[in-house]
């Protein structure tokens, strides 16, 4: 063990490792608290993350072990581990507090969170690797793992920058203030006005289309007017606005409606590695799949 | 259409398809392709008549998604004979499409027209249309490797071809559909990724296929590990697919519940 070339038995103990570190620091101190990725924060980070790739990539002839984390023997232990911990996520109830000690709070729990970031590390050697080879039939690999690498750090790291209001707005009244999800309250360089509230049910009472009818002020001197419906959310200045509920008790008779505002920055580079996926997803089922070999 | 007649359509498909899998051993392949293509077609107007009498596309509840399970899966057995002549594996998909055709006549769920304003979306039918492809292109590889492992007991380089290549294609498909859901949920729910238990049992679930294949590269002899990897995914997609309507944590917290009604 500890020769070159390290086998997978080496990555399940870097693996282990990884958790026996992970668990030490949610022991001494604690949970992941995700707020301090605040903006400027996480782009300070993904600068540090690139450099940090680039540097481990540089050194892979000095240093073993980042040549190492380009091979298929440690990608397996990772994935394995992700999944593993996933699969603890899955089994445990996920809440914002109490239910069991860190497994309910797995996001902010170090093990989880080292393995996924081992991931995130992996597919960006493993980018660079075969970006700079480049030829061609590099583009199907590249695409999935620049994407993954993508999608996962920029959801992650912009998460402290997303925002995520609730707004009651009543008839022919503006509103512009709105509620986080701890009840603070927000004031917006934004107005709803609600002009009509509608909904259409089923023969058995059920829901079957609501929407709203609204105008959209902003402090810069925009107005919009439109329809905001499931589904189809409404965009202005970086806001999406989401038909979220009504007065369940008059139910189509409702004098307000509830709207979900959400802003996140971070959205175009996540939609790039979900596009670039997308795009690999298609590779690997046209390119990537071995040949065929015939009985 | 009304469900009543599901029994009429499900055994003339499965008759078709039994008679091609028939064929199949007997190496007839003009018989193969007609008899089980001429029972895709008979499943497919019964799925057909559903969409347009429930005047929604029939996807919603667990019952009619096993039904594009059933569709499925002697279609993907179809694809591996046509590329590989490998004559058992219609047979197998054949059966396992029965099964899920029998669970749908003893367990029906109930499909009424109601569909709640969240699944009104263009994302609907893909969403879950590419996801059981996926499904039945993953359950295709099950089979193999339960083939290899219990019947066969060795790997032949034909095999572990063709099990890596519904592998490959199970898991672009399986990507696409996870990707797609993505997309929707940002549109529909605020957010394209909230770990509901859904979609962490989906992300369980793309995590084992992924090692699977990065494992084949790296132990490309070891085939009796990864029949076993490819089993230990198939019950993470099970779990993911119904598993988690009778998983304790999941109760009550999945957004994906509207199958249960």
């Amino acid at each position: 063990m500890w020769s070159k070339p390290w086998k997978m038995t080496e990555g399940f103990l870097v693996g282990g490792g990884l958790l026996f570190v992970g668990l030490m620091l949610q022991l001494t101190i604690g949970p992941i608290d995700w707020s301090l990725f605040a903006a400027p924060v996480n782009y300070a980070v993904l600068a540090l993350l690139l450099m940090l790739i680039i540097a481990m990539f540089l050194l892979r002839r000095k240093i073993y072990a980042f040549e190492w984390m380009m091979h298929y023997s440690a990608a397996v232990p990772c994935l394995c581990y992700a999944a593993g911990l996933t699969i603890l996520m899955g089994v445990t109830v996920q809440t914002p507090h109490g239910g069991i000690p860190w497994l309910s709070q797995m996001l902010q729990f170090w093990p989880f969170v080292l393995i996924w970031t081992w991931m995130v590390l992996i597919s960006g050697l493993a980018t660079i690797n075969h970006l700079l080879r480049w030829q061609w039939k590099e583009i199907p690999f590249i695409a999935n793992h620049l994407g993954l690498f993508l999608a996962i750090t920029c959801a992650t790291l912009g998460n402290a920058d997303l925002q995520k209001l609730q707004m009651t707005v009543f008839k022919e009244s503006p509103e512009w203030r709105a509620l986080d999800e701890d009840g603070g309250i927000h004031e917006l360089d934004l107005a709803i006005e609600l002009h009509r509230f509608s909904m259409d049910l089923y023969e058995d009472g059920t829901p079957k289309r609501f929407a709203s009818d609204v105008s959209l002020y902003t402090q810069d001197g925009k107005h919009v007017s439109g329809t905001v419906e499931v589904n189809k959310p409404l965009k202005i200045n970086g806001w999406k606005i989401y038909q979220y509920g009504y007065d369940v008790q008059l139910g189509p008779e409702s004098k307000y409606s509830v709207f979900l505002l959400v802003r996140d920055p971070w959205l175009p580079a996540v939609y790039a590695g979900i596009f670039l996926m997308l795009a690999g997803a298609l590779c690997l089922m046209l390119f990537m799949a071995p040949k065929t070999k015939k009985t | 259409m009304s469900w009543n007649l599901f029994i009429w359509f499900a055994l003339g498909a499965v008759l078709c398809w039994a008679v091609g899998a028939f064929f199949a051993w007997k190496g007839r392949s003009a018989l193969v392709y007609s008899f089980t293509l001429a029972g895709l077609g008979i499943f497919f107007a019964f799925i057909v008549g559903m969409w347009i009498s429930l005047e929604r596309p029939p996807l919603r509840t667990m019952g009619e998604t096993r039904l594009w399970y059933s569709l499925f899966l002697p279609l993907a057995g179809l694809i591996v004979y046509s590329r590989w002549r490998y004559k058992w594996i219609l047979s197998f998909s054949v059966v396992l499409s029965a099964v899920f055709i029998c669970v749908n006549l003893f367990k029906p769920g109930i499909h009424s027209k109601a569909l709640m304003p969240a699944l009104q979306s263009p994302w609907f039918a893909p969403h879950v249309i590419v996801y059981m492809f996926s499904y039945a292109i993953l359950g295709a590889a099950t089979l193999m490797a339960i083939y290899m492992l219990f019947f066969k007991r060795m790997a032949g380089d034909v095999e572990m071809n063709i099990t890596d290549n519904l592998a490959y294609v199970g898991l672009a498909f399986l990507t696409i559909g996870m990707l797609f859901g993505a997309l929707w949920a940002k549109e529909a729910w605020g957010h394209y990724w909230a770990w509901d238990p859904k979609e962490t049992w989906a992300a369980v679930t793309w995590l084992c296929y992924l090692a699977y294949i990065h494992f084949r590269k790296a132990k490309p002899a070891e085939w009796r590990t990864a029949c076993w990897m490819l089993l230990f995914a198939f019950a993470c997609l099970q779990l993911c697919w119904w598993g988690i309507n009778y998983l304790p944590s999941a109760q009550g917290r999945s957004v994906h519940t509207y199958n249960m009604k």
